[in-house]
């Protein structure tokens, strides 16, 4: 599976959470996904709680940008790895608000635990 | 303030010597600076708390002035570990307070909490001011885990309110499993950040309740935890609940009252009007039994210690 459909998929799982979606409802966001390696840009696109996700880049200004290569980005955004544990290593580059790279931690576990 | 008092811990007013002083420092506010001698089995202390209004240098210049000129010093505002599930997380900036303090011992609360919170929760179902049907809103729980694990082992529908109150994320974590999950997961990297971003220090424990999170409130039979969240999000009515916290002024239980609130019981005696931290409670009994909270012997002396906690009716049913 690709990034893209991945990220769909991660976005997907969120919008069925229904906890999560009561939790993001107040959150909107745009997101730049970058897998660094392959220079390829992808996108998560947050209003008010419903997500979606795509190929290319984003029309408008991101609110938060996470660099990676590729195949972090998919663990990350298919639940085989944390954020944090990348994060934490180097492998992954987040720039925006900290609270963002939080709540993204609590919405990867929300969906598939620890 | 008509609210009936019971079970206070014992004060003494008399000209005998002091035995053991201990001093709290505080992140909060200094408005809620306050001082106090208490009798723990037999031995006169004088206890005192003071605020840094949120400057963690501030606290560190008094802890650096206090440490080898008092018993013990409690750590309050903030928290030294969390502990959940037998796991423990070093709380960055309370570590590097704790570590300006060479030769005096430094406590949180964290030892009280762990073995007393959970025998008030006991005793109260014991005695039948609670019961087990009723549901739980703890603010935090991350904090207070003994607390919370009391309410989820006595069957307690409990709720834990850290990612709500702390964070500002409106997820409910529902049990036990989902807490210990998150702080498994989320506490390590959280006890680095700066611990007012999750905490209100300073002026932030003095300003308008935020109303956001009222249906929770609402939703809840009991209220427990820490009072400066319960105060940050208070709404305007409380009727008929129950309130387990600490650290309440007259003032506080005044705001209680006039809210409906029918039962409050601070885990930490009630003395001149205030329920003290339990950093300072802790930081007198370490003076006293000469154990402190990581040492064997400190679960039995806890246990043992001849220390009531204050209940009030605030409005009686």
């Amino acid at each position: 599976m690709g990034l893209t459909a991945t990220l769909q998929g991660f976005a997907e799982k969120c919008n069925q959470h229904e906890r999560l979606r009561v939790m993001n409802r107040d959150w909107t966001r745009n997101v730049r996904v970058l897998a660094e390696d392959v220079g390829q840009d992808y996108w998560i696109r947050s209003v008010a709680g419903e997500l979606s996700a795509g190929e290319g880049e984003l029309s408008e200004d991101a609110d938060m940008e996470i660099r990676a290569d590729q195949r972090v980005l998919e663990a990350v955004f298919s639940g085989e790895m944390t954020p944090t544990e990348p994060y934490n290593q180097g492998d992954l580059m987040v720039r925006g608000n900290q609270d963002d790279l939080f709540r993204l931690d609590v919405i990867t576990l929300m969906i598939w635990g620890e | 303030m008509q609210a009936r008092i019971r079970g206070t811990c014992q004060k003494r007013m008399g000209t005998m010597g002091i035995d053991k002083t201990v001093v709290g420092i505080s992140l909060g506010s200094s408005q809620r600076d306050h001082e106090a001698e208490i009798i723990l089995s037999g031995t006169r202390v004088k206890i005192r708390r003071q605020g840094s209004d949120g400057s963690l240098a501030r606290a560190k210049e008094l802890l650096i002035d206090l440490d080898g000129q008092v018993d013990a010093i409690g750590l309050g505002g903030i928290d030294r570990w969390l502990v959940v599930d037998g796991e423990r997380y070093a709380v960055r900036d309370a570590e590097m307070l704790a570590a300006a303090v060479k030769k005096t011992p430094v406590v949180d609360g964290r030892g009280f909490k762990e073995v007393f919170e959970p025998k008030v929760i006991r005793q109260l179902l014991a005695a039948g001011q609670i019961d087990s049907s009723q549901r739980v809103l703890m603010v935090s729980a991350l904090d207070r885990f003994g607390m919370a694990d009391a309410f989820y082992a006595l069957g307690f529908p409990t709720i834990a309110g850290d990612l709500i109150f702390s964070a500002g994320l409106d997820l409910p974590i529902v049990s036990r499993r989902e807490l210990v999950e998150l702080a498994r997961r989320l506490l390590p990297e959280v006890v680095k950040r700066p611990f007012a971003e999750f905490y209100p220090v300073g002026e932030a424990q003095e300003t308008v309740p935020d109303q956001r999170f009222q249906r929770y409130f609402d939703q809840a039979d009991i209220i427990a935890g820490d009072f400066h969240l319960i105060r940050r999000y208070l709404p305007p009515v409380l009727a008929g609940k129950i309130v387990v916290t600490n650290t309440t002024t007259s003032k506080d239980v005044e705001n209680l009252k006039q809210r409906g609130v029918r039962l409050l019981v601070t885990t930490t005696p009630i003395l001149s009007g205030r329920s003290f931290g339990t950093n300072v409670v802790e930081a007198a009994m370490v003076a006293v039994l000469g154990v402190g909270p990581d040492e064997p012997g400190w679960t039995h002396a806890v246990e043992s210690f001849d220390m009531a906690f204050s209940q009030m009716d605030l409005n009686p049913a």
